[in-house]
């Protein structure tokens, strides 16, 4: 099996490729355009210096050789979408060339502008020019995939760099657009037009299956149906449309000296891959939790900025991973979509990491912390939740339990141990907590 | 220059014209006539090196910054176009 | 009277703007019955002249203005001499006329050419301007209105032409005045409805060349919106070698003698490059660039539209077919054939690597000359009914003269310097790149004193 790919990535720039149009905004139609994104007579492109920096640093992180000259083109073709009818991309000297990236060979990355949205209604469709004009990278591999799984995987490393490069606008509906080439064991099937990557794996692993059973005997353009889970046919264009490309002739020549690679390459961050080896390396984690906690940005930051302020790292990460990530994903949320004080969570790493709290306490107060923000030593303090070492006020709250629960204490007199923790949780109640679950579970035995 | 009707019609349709018979009959000659004045260009010597010239005068590295302006309001936008529906340009059919 | 005089006298309170302004629509108004010269003549120009007489400041206060009308003047109509973007009101200001106005110059308004600039005649359109000496001839192309009603205005005036490959100097030449096509890009493009976005230039129409030059320094200036724009380090004026183009003079007879007696015993020299190809050269570069310029027009943002009837590729080719004319569809075809793969290597490619040869034939002779001179056109304006009778190409060999400059970005003046047959006959002086000065120098020097 074969697969290769082309990216479309939205760039998080303030306005749009060629003209100073709101990237992003109102969604009413038609309220963020002008003469150039429009396409009027007379209108003329200027360059968004930017995001032609945002595409080069995208082109260097993916390994590419960059071009020292580089300029747009005319890419014509009809369609109600494109604004002047043809569509300014680059074709023969595009931003970088032969790159790598998590071992798949990257053919080319260029800068182009996004075309406008179309809604089909009967026998007439409805256009909003709002997205006509956002810039857009598009990125190409080579055939190097063997899965749609590797797919996957390649995407999802793909936009962790992305977002560790600031570059990457991540909206609901149209976050990554691709085509996918794909053949198993005839002819090349292009899948056009995929959003998301849920759906590009999906339609891969659909052609795979399909492409068993029927065998391909021709290249063939396919479109996916979402909704219905399949791959259709599409009707084979009686002439494809000759590009005709010429030089955009209102643009100038773009050189890219090496001053200019050398400041943007500056502007890199450590990126995730690079963090995840360190972390590795330097804190000892296992790859796993090393590639969750450096996946995400803002939680590679917030662990980075624990172990500074003396959490170890160790602790921090699981702490980190298995609850803070744990409590997160119960409710489908993301680090980023919680305002998280960092120094609270250093506060309570630190106390439990000074065994000063229970972990039965931490996660209720991490809990509450994700929902607002509160001194953390305050409440320990007033609500008396440091871990009670004095084991008399645990046999006191023992002893009630035993009195109020005596059947459960017959259960464990005739040798039930699970009923234990029954009796356990109930101290943990009464004590609301601080006591440490192996203690009192010791002083229980004793007593009964 | 082999410019026959079936290269016309060709590339016609590749710029969205449709042309008449009357059309074509008369466009053949007068386009092989300028297409053989053109074609003079191959005796041209063109040493390998020569670059392609994007304008007449050397320009390079024009830039906008990043930053957003006023725009057209939706009435402004739409104002000139005869088509249109609650906000949206409309078209013809487009699948 | 002219610009500089004129602009004085409103400047010191001693002219009316009012009255001219009122004057000047006038006569357009009953010109334009018979001559053709407009497209639109706007009575806004009444409003901006009270502006004025209140105002009295700017480099060309007061000053009536025309405008090519593929020069975009926000909320006039502005349709490039052409149907299909017939009721289009720009929605900007092309930044030449900011310039002006904020200078207070006047739009009075905007003057008929071949549609997109697809001429040399001024034929190629709905609204035929007609030579201000002589009815049955024409005023040359494609700035045709622009000339025509310049020479014919018994007022001060001045007019915005645009040139891709002569069509500044061609129309100047028919019609006795003075044509300024400056270098390429030192006068923005934003709001110019493009013919060959890497060969159109916006330039000056004036009764003389002082009148032309004066609006230059107003217009001229690189514009942050137009990025092949240039602030130009210009040449000083000095002229100290002058030369003839050897092959330039395979005219008319009578052209070429009026033209040597004028400009006296010079050297001639040879472009054999420019003789050969550069006609070619220009039109395919020119019709491959328009052919992607003219793809937007399809009824859909702005201009003429159909019923929505078919699929998108049926009706953008109803609404193409109806609208454009004879001209505009060859050169579409033509333009779109250069770039097809299969073609364009020998075709696009070639003309652009050719037009660099073409720029370094000239740039050699301007170590040694600084200016290279020839006739503008091969002819004098010719009667419609002769240019009826020529075909497409020998339509496209009367730029023989005009369209090595204009390939090469390079600035040159066409002023009139005798008759033939009572018809005008014009000089070009062609200059290297941001020489302006030593064109019009020399211009003022050779022009015609009426």
């Amino acid at each position: 099996m074969k697969i290769g790919i082309e990216v479309h990535v939205q760039l998080n720039t303030k306005s749009k490729l060629f003209c100073s149009c709101s990237n992003l905004g109102s969604d009413e139609p038609n309220s963020r355009t002008c003469a150039t994104c429009l396409g009027h007579p007379g209108s003329k492109p200027a360059l968004n210096k930017e995001a032609f920096e945002k595409a080069i640093k995208v082109a260097i992180a993916l390994g590419c050789k960059i071009n020292n000259k580089t300029f747009f083109s005319r890419k014509s073709y009809f369609y109600p979408d494109l604004a002047k009818n043809f569509q300014i991309s680059q074709y023969e000297i595009p931003v970088g060339l032969d790159g790598k990236f998590e071992g798949i060979g990257i053919r080319r990355l260029h800068l182009e502008e996004d075309p406008a949205a179309l809604i089909h209604k009967g026998n007439t469709c409805l256009i909003d020019y709002n997205r006509s004009g956002t810039p857009l990278i598009e990125i190409v591999t080579e055939p190097d995939f063997k899965s749609p799984n590797d797919v996957r995987l390649f995407l999802r490393k793909m936009i962790t760099m992305l977002t560790y490069l600031d570059v990457y606008y991540r909206k609901e509906e149209s976050t990554l657009k691709a085509d996918a080439n794909i053949s198993v064991h005839g002819e090349r099937v292009e899948i056009k037009n995929i959003n998301g990557l849920k759906e590009i794996e999906r339609a891969l692993e659909y052609e795979a299956k399909r492409q068993e059973t029927e065998l391909q005997e021709q290249q063939e353009t396919r479109g996916w149906d979402s909704e219905k889970g399949k791959t259709y046919s599409m009707r084979v264009k009686e002439s494809e449309d000759d590009y005709g490309y010429i030089f955009e002739p209102d643009l100038p020549l773009f050189e890219i000296s090496k001053e200019l690679l050398e400041k943007l390459k500056k502007e890199i961050p450590e990126l995730g891959a690079d963090k995840s080896k360190r972390y590795r390396k330097d804190y000892k984690l296992d790859e796993q939790t090393a590639e969750v906690i450096s996946n995400d940005i803002n939680l590679a930051e917030l662990y980075e900025y624990t172990i500074e302020k003396g959490i170890k790292a160790e602790l921090a990460a699981k702490w980190l991973r298995r609850d803070l990530l744990g409590f997160l994903s119960y409710d489908d949320k993301e680090l980023k979509d919680v305002s998280l004080n960092q120094d609270s969570i250093v506060d309570l790493l630190k106390l439990i990491q000074e065994n000063k709290i229970t972990d039965e306490v931490a996660r209720k107060l991490l809990l509450d912390l994700i929902k607002e923000d509160f001194d953390v030593k305050k409440r320990v303090k007033k609500e008396k939740l440091e871990i009670i070492f004095d084991e008399g006020i645990l046999e006191k709250a023992c002893r009630e339990v035993i009195k109020e629960n005596s059947d459960a204490v017959e259960k464990v007199k005739k040798g039930d141990e699970k009923v234990l923790n029954f009796l356990m949780g109930h101290v943990m109640k009464k004590t609301k907590g601080v006591g440490r679950p192996d203690v009192i579970i010791r002083i229980l035995k004793r007593l009964i | 220059m082999r410019l026959d009707k079936e290269l016309v019609l060709r590339i016609a349709k590749n710029a969205r014209l449709n042309l008449t018979e009357p059309e074509i009959k008369e466009f053949l000659p007068e386009l092989k006539e300028v297409l053989d004045k053109f074609s003079e260009l191959s005796k041209a010597d063109i040493p390998s090196n020569v670059n392609a010239s994007f304008q007449p005068i050397e320009v390079k590295n024009i830039f906008r910054e990043d930053k957003i302006e006023k725009c057209l309001t939706q009435e402004e936008a739409l104002k000139n176009a005869k088509h249109k529906n609650d906000g949206y340009f409309k078209g013809p059919r487009a699948i | 009277m002219n610009v500089e005089e004129y602009v004085t006298g409103v400047r010191k309170g001693e002219i009316s703007v009012k009255e001219n302004i009122k004057k000047i629509l006038n006569e357009a108004k009953k010109i334009n019955k018979e001559y053709n010269y407009f497209n639109v003549i706007s009575d806004d120009a009444l409003t901006k002249a009270e502006e004025v007489e209140k105002n009295r400041k700017g480099k060309l206060a007061g000053l009536p203005i025309s405008v090519k009308d593929c020069v975009c003047v926000k909320g006039m109509e502005s349709r490039a001499g052409s149907l299909i973007l017939k009721g289009y009101k720009p929605v900007i200001n092309a930044t030449v006329i900011e310039r002006l106005e904020k200078e207070g110059a006047i739009i009075i308004g905007k003057t008929s050419q071949d549609e997109f600039g697809f001429g040399s005649f001024s034929t190629n359109t709905d609204n035929i301007p007609k030579n201000p000496l002589d009815k049955m001839r024409s005023c040359g192309g494609s700035s045709g209105g622009a000339a025509g009603f310049t020479r014919k205005t018994e007022n001060v005036h001045a007019a915005i032409a645009e040139s891709t490959g002569g069509s500044i100097a061609c129309p100047a030449s028919f019609c006795g005045v003075a044509g300024l096509t400056p270098t390429y890009g030192v006068v923005s493009r934003y709001g110019l409805i493009d013919y060959a976005n890497s060969l159109d230039k916006i330039g000056i129409i004036g009764k003389n060349v002082k009148d032309t030059k004066l609006v230059f320094d107003v217009i001229k200036g690189k514009d942050e919106r137009d990025s092949t724009s240039v602030d130009a380090d210009f040449k000083d004026s000095k002229v100290k070698k002058i030369a003839v183009i050897k092959e330039s003079l395979n005219v008319d007879k009578e052209i070429k003698e009026i033209v040597l007696s004028k400009v006296g015993k010079v050297e001639q020299v040879s472009l054999p490059l420019v003789s050969k190809y550069a006609l070619s050269c220009y039109y395919l570069i020119s019709m491959s660039e328009a052919s992607t310029n003219l793809a937007k027009y399809c009824g859909l943002r702005y201009g003429e539209s159909l019923e929505l009837n078919g699929n998108f590729n049926e009706y953008f080719s109803k609404v193409r077919s109806k609208f454009f004319t004879k001209e505009s569809k060859r050169r579409i075809i033509l333009g779109t054939f250069a770039r097809m793969s299969g073609f364009r290597d020998a075709y696009y490619l070639r003309a652009m690597k050719l037009r660099t040869l073409i720029i370094e034939e000239y740039k050699k002779l301007f170590r040694e000359y600084d200016i290279l001179v020839s006739p503008t056109m091969p002819i004098v304006a010719p009667k419609f009914s002769d240019i009826k009778k020529l075909s497409p190409m020998e339509n496209y060999m009367m730029d023989i003269l005009t369209v090595g400059p204009n390939l090469a970005g390079l600035p040159h003046l066409s002023v009139n310097i005798g008759t033939k047959d009572k018809m005008p006959v014009g000089l070009m002086l062609i200059g290297d790149h941001f020489a302006e000065e030593k064109l019009t120098v020399k211009g003022e020097e050779l022009e015609n004193r009426d």
